[in-house]
């Protein structure tokens, strides 16, 4: 037999409730479809021609398809170039959250060096300061070390990342212990049963940061928006906001050909990944 | 059987006995100082790039900053500044109606569609995926498609067209902007917050269901005197999250309205970023900033008795 949710077999036998169930059906078919016809309206109308676009009432598909839309609008800004930052944001946070993080939190678990209480409540108290009340003269502090239009303003910061360092933390706690034992044994120091016993078991908590670290740099527009000050350093989203989303000449239809361009990448991760992904959101319930 | 188990389980033991002794004859100054090594990098990165401004967040607030000709301590003249501007009574006003209004229209959503998708025999992995995929839309992406939803020759005036409604211009009409942004701001996340409450409303054990259900209690007397009940704690911790992130909210308000029509969607922290970015009165912006943490560490506190009891 199946197992039970809420409702048993004989609740949906009465008629009321069948017609609740039913209505209920409805709803998440209604919600269903207002989540999925936005993201869909973004790709039709990337290959509708202007004209369509601003007819009333508004069609779904479009009446003549217009391929040329997305090379015009590969064209328009130096999408590869703010790809490129924005990947090398990417790849060089994971690669110090990695490092620094993990390092610290081997330390702090599996070390035990005197006094890691404290150092360890030291890093977690910055969980409980809203970040935007700190962002001015997070942004003055980064102006004074000279690190504006840098990726070190990037790469640097992310190692400062409590909640992460409380993930790759509760990771290390979980590996037995015997383990680090027998490398000892073997005669491997800190660093190499670091290097080559602790990373390599915690590749799912780092998939799980390389997800987070990924949708960062990829939504993130405001804050590289005021740390790149020059157009060759933007981040892919900090460029579509400059020239896409507050374009005043630019033709809608061009413009949702980019917009389903940078939103395709994301959506293919998360498909490629989402029984993964779903797991790791009840990580994120703990996130402050 | 069992002898076999127990010779096993005492091999298994033997080297760590062994490694015990081991350790102990290795010094253990040497262990500790990798041990301080590997900290170093961590706490260095925490004090230049968060404790630091968190600190000088205080010191700047009563100076004003010139990147230039360098920092005057101009004592209260900041906070001053900040308490006489008109617009801080506005911009709380806004930033507490855009609370509210994500709690009206934003937080019951997620929990009732967390539980009405569980109970979906059919395409409940569907569901799921499609309620999260909004979620992985990146920010200006949302904006930009939704200044269209919103637009008025967009789908959502044609929604109300076909019921007879004439066309409203939805985000530069100031009556309706914050509600636009807030149904937004819905769409976009609540498909997160909604598997977290799944996974709540999986984990409650079926014979409950079944012992109510026995006992004679009705579909709906079972969601009420069960399910709720069994996520209160998740609930109220989301609750809390959701007002740390609202009360700082300023992105979509900027994005799509720049704190207009008419300053309707001026958020508080929107107010903050204007004084530092569009004026350059870094000392004015990390003045309200340091009012704010006053305001937000009650409700970090709480968060934080909420997240001892959870987990």
């Amino acid at each position: 037999m199946k197992e039970r949710g809420i409702l048993s077999a004989s609740d949906l036998r009465k008629p009321w409730n069948k017609a609740v169930y039913g209505f209920m059906v409805l709803c998440i078919a209604v919600m269903t479809f207002t989540m999925l016809y936005p993201i869909g309206m973004t790709m039709f109308n990337g290959l509708k021609s202007n004209q369509e676009i601003n007819t009333f009432p508004p069609r779904f598909f479009p009446s003549e398809w217009h391929w040329e839309n997305f090379p015009k609008g590969w064209a328009y800004i130096d999408l590869p170039m703010f790809l490129k930052n924005t990947l090398l944001i990417f790849g060089g946070n994971l690669l110090v959250t990695i490092l620094v993080l993990g390092m610290a939190a081997f330390s702090i678990s599996r070390i035990r060096v005197p006094y890691h209480r404290a150092i360890y409540f030291f890093i977690l108290m910055t969980l409980f300061i809203p970040a935007s009340s700190y962002m001015i003269p997070n942004f003055v502090n980064l102006k004074e070390l000279g690190l504006l239009n840098s990726y070190w303003a990037f790469w640097l910061p992310a190692g400062a990342n409590a909640y992460f360092f409380l993930l790759i933390k509760n990771f290390f706690d979980g590996i037995h212990p015997e383990i680090f034992e027998a490398a000892r044994i073997d005669g491997a120091s800190e660093m190499s049963s670091f290097l080559r016993i602790a990373i390599p078991l915690s590749v799912p908590i780092f998939a799980t940061l390389a997800i987070f670290t990924f949708s960062t740099a990829w939504n993130d527009w405001f804050w590289p928006s005021l740390v790149m000050q020059t157009q060759d350093k933007y981040t892919l989203a900090t460029a579509i906001y400059k020239y896409v989303i507050n374009a005043r000449s630019l033709d809608s239809s061009v413009k949702f050909s980019i917009l389903f361009m940078v939103m395709v990448p994301p959506i293919f991760v998360f498909l490629a990944f989402q029984k993964f992904i779903m797991r790791s959101v009840s990580l994120s319930a703990v996130k402050g | 059987m069992e002898e076999t188990i127990m010779s096993q389980g005492q091999a298994r033991i033997e080297p760590g006995r062994r490694a015990r002794k081991e350790h102990k004859r290795k010094p253990l100054w040497r262990k500790y100082i990798w041990g301080y090594l590997f900290l170093v990098p961590a706490i260095a990165i925490f004090i230049v790039f968060l404790w630091v401004p968190i600190f000088k967040g205080i010191f700047y607030s009563f100076f004003h900053i010139d990147f230039v000709k360098g920092n005057t301590f101009v004592g209260l003249d900041n906070y001053v500044n900040v308490l006489s501007n008109p617009d801080l009574l506005l911009s709380v006003r806004n930033t507490l109606y855009f609370m509210l209004l994500t709690l009206v229209i934003g937080f019951w959503v997620p929990i009732a569609a967390s539980i009405a998708i569980s109970e979906l025999k059919l395409f409940q992995g569907f569901a799921r995926i499609a309620a999260y995929l909004p979620f992985v839309v990146p920010g200006v992406v949302l904006y930009g498609m939704w200044r269209w939803m919103y637009d008025p020759v967009g789908p959502v005036n044609a929604l109300f067209g076909f019921f007879g409604a004439e066309p409203v211009s939805f985000i530069s009409d100031s009556r309706f902007s914050m509600v636009s942004l807030v149904v937004m701001e819905t769409w976009q996340q609540f498909g997160s917050a909604m598997l977290i409450y799944l996974a709540g409303v999986l984990s409650i054990p079926k014979d409950w269901y079944e012992a109510a259900e026995i006992d004679g209690a009705g579909v709906w007397a079972r969601i009420k005197y069960i399910t709720l009940p069994s996520m209160r704690n998740l609930i109220v911790l989301m609750l809390i999250l959701q007002l740390i992130g609202t009360s700082q909210a300023y992105q979509s308000q900027l994005a799509m309205l720049d704190g207009g029509p008419n300053k309707a969607t001026l958020t508080y922290a929107l107010l903050t970023v204007k004084y530092a970015f569009n004026q350059l009165d870094y000392g004015a912006g990390t003045a309200m900033g340091i009012l704010m943490f006053l305001v937000l560490s009650l409700l970090g506190i709480l968060q934080f008795k909420m997240n001892r009891e959870e987990y």
